[in-house]
């Protein structure tokens, strides 16, 4: 297996940035949703992705009755979870933490190509004054004895948003406040009616 | 902790405010009486009405409680000129104030001054550290230690602090919060256990308690959940979605690891076709799309 690539929609990931906007007061996860690219066996097509938490992400049963429910639903598409996405709470904290660790290992063992992105709220910030087309998150992916690295500064062309200009979309998108639609799994289970495929969101 | 109704009402009064129907006074009200966090409104309407001199002047003696909701909200948002303004008023009209006083020390916060912050808490806090009053300071040290990361300080503070306040009950779900997010889920049991003995009829204690023994997983600690989600189901009518599903997800683990043993240790499924049924019925009503995911879900759970 050659070096592993992480091809991102933009949709998926505007997804999960603007629900970290949503919360900024607390962390927040997601998974991403894809496929092994029918193309090239050294890339991870992420077409979606779905927020699911922004309180208590270190308990499991809600934990698991989403990830029932999402595999459920997008294994009819052929398409599987592929990733795991998280925010930190605090602005200054760059390190990728044992609950989304654990989370990761789990996602792993039914798909071991299986990558964590870590919200890079500094490279957020920086975003509006100089526009950049490389993803505000860091990629993290297992390493040969089942630990997670973070892939350093090349990363730049190993996780790479499918659409060039998905950040000037994003600082759009944060500007008009659309982080206000956003709906996740903790939503829907306060009110069932809320939907966390947020099927409205990018029309 | 606010109920549906309150925020569904707090909701519906944001709404009109937003949008120019008036009530920015009685929303910010709500928002101080309900303590939830909505900085970016309680700035832009709070700031509405201290602008226009005529609005400010009828609030009469209620305009120096607005100015301190308005700093604080703008501290929230990293307007710190906002609070300086605000901050300078009230210090004018009240010089000696240690309420003030702890406004400047918030703002020390704000603006990332830990050590400063810190030494102004402690000022205030030496003639009377034990006094009720101050217990606010006390938690915004707290509020620092994790600000910078310092989980383990934080924890300490909070541990200290709940020895002298320990019916803080706002405090005991912090320190929960911050040992699961640590993943130390059974220093975070014994915080649900003070709040339920405390507060016996809060169904969200029972359900945070249920949630952490679950994560704690083995055989006692399921089913022992499973008897807080019944606790939880019970005191919110069967109407709470997560009791709902975590007594299926108990039901189904227990199952797991009591494959093979007697039949006398085994449990009935009454409970959890109950649950199942009840899920069924909500999901028909509010969520018909996915009807067909939750069948196959719950069929996932009850045949492992």
């Amino acid at each position: 297996m050659g070096e592993l690539r992480y091809e991102i929609s933009q949709d998926a990931y505007i997804k999960l940035v603007l629900h970290a906007q949503k919360h900024k007061a607390a962390a927040v996860n997601g998974v991403l949703i894809g496929r092994v690219s029918p193309r090239n066996d050294d890339v991870v097509e992420v077409t979606d992705s779905v927020p699911l938490f922004h309180s208590h992400l270190g308990l499991l049963p809600n934990l698991e009755i989403s990830l029932i429910l999402i595999e459920e639903h997008y294994s009819s598409q052929g398409l599987f979870i592929v990733g795991y996405f998280h925010a930190n709470e605090r602005y200054d904290d760059a390190e990728l933490n044992g609950v989304a660790k654990n989370i990761g290992d789990h996602i792993c063992r039914y798909f071991p190509q299986a990558a964590v992105l870590l919200l890079d709220s500094k490279k957020l910030e920086v975003l509006p004054k100089k526009i950049d087309q490389r993803p505000v998150m860091q990629l993290y992916i297992r390493d040969a004895s089942k630990n997670w690295k973070l892939v350093g500064s090349d990363s730049g062309s190993r996780l790479v948003t499918k659409e060039p200009a998905a950040n000037t979309l994003l600082l759009d998108y944060i500007t008009t406040e659309k982080w206000q639609g956003i709906v996740d799994f903790d939503d829907h289970l306060d009110d069932l009616s809320k939907d966390w495929l947020n099927p409205e969101l990018f029309k | 902790m606010v109920t549906k109704t309150e925020e569904t009402q707090l909701n519906r009064l944001e709404n009109q405010v937003d949008n120019g129907g008036g009530g920015a006074w009685e929303y910010l009200c709500l928002v101080k009486k309900l303590k939830v966090r909505r900085p970016e409104k309680v700035l832009k309407h709070g700031l509405s009405i201290l602008n226009d001199p005529k609005k400010r002047s009828s609030l009469g003696p209620d305009e120096w409680t607005l100015y301190e909701q308005v700093s604080i909200a703008a501290m929230d948002c990293q307007c710190l000129d906002v609070a300086k303004d605000c901050i300078k008023l009230l210090q004018k009209k009240f010089p000696e104030s240690k309420r003030v006083g702890r406004l400047e020390a918030i703002l020390l916060e704000a603006k990332g001054l830990w050590a400063e912050a810190e030494k102004a808490y402690s000022g205030l806090l030496e003639d009377n550290p034990l006094d009720q009053v101050n217990s606010v300071l006390h938690k915004r040290r707290v509020s620092i230690a994790k600000a910078q990361g310092d989980y383990s300080g934080a924890i300490d503070l909070l541990n200290k602090y709940l020895e002298i306040f320990m019916a803080d009950h706002d405090a005991w779900r912090e320190l929960a919060e911050i040992y699961i997010s640590l993943q130390m889920y059974k220093q975070a049991g014994f915080c649900y256990e003070e709040l339920i003995l405390s507060q016996p009829t809060v169904p969200l204690h029972h359900l945070a308690y249920a949630d952490v023994l679950y994560t704690l997983g083995g055989l006692e600690n399921l089913q022992t959940a499973k008897k807080y989600y019944a606790s939880t189901i019970d005191l919110t009518g069967g109407k709470n979605t997560r009791a709902l599903f975590g007594l299926c997800l108990c039901t189904s683990a227990i199952a797991q690891l009591t494959k093979g043993r007697n039949k006398e240790d085994k449990e009935g499924p009454e409970l959890q076709s109950l649950a199942a049924a009840a899920l069924e019925k909500d999901y028909k009503q509010r969520a018909p799309g996915k009807l067909p995911l939750l069948a196959s879900a719950l069929r996932s759970l009850k045949i492992s």
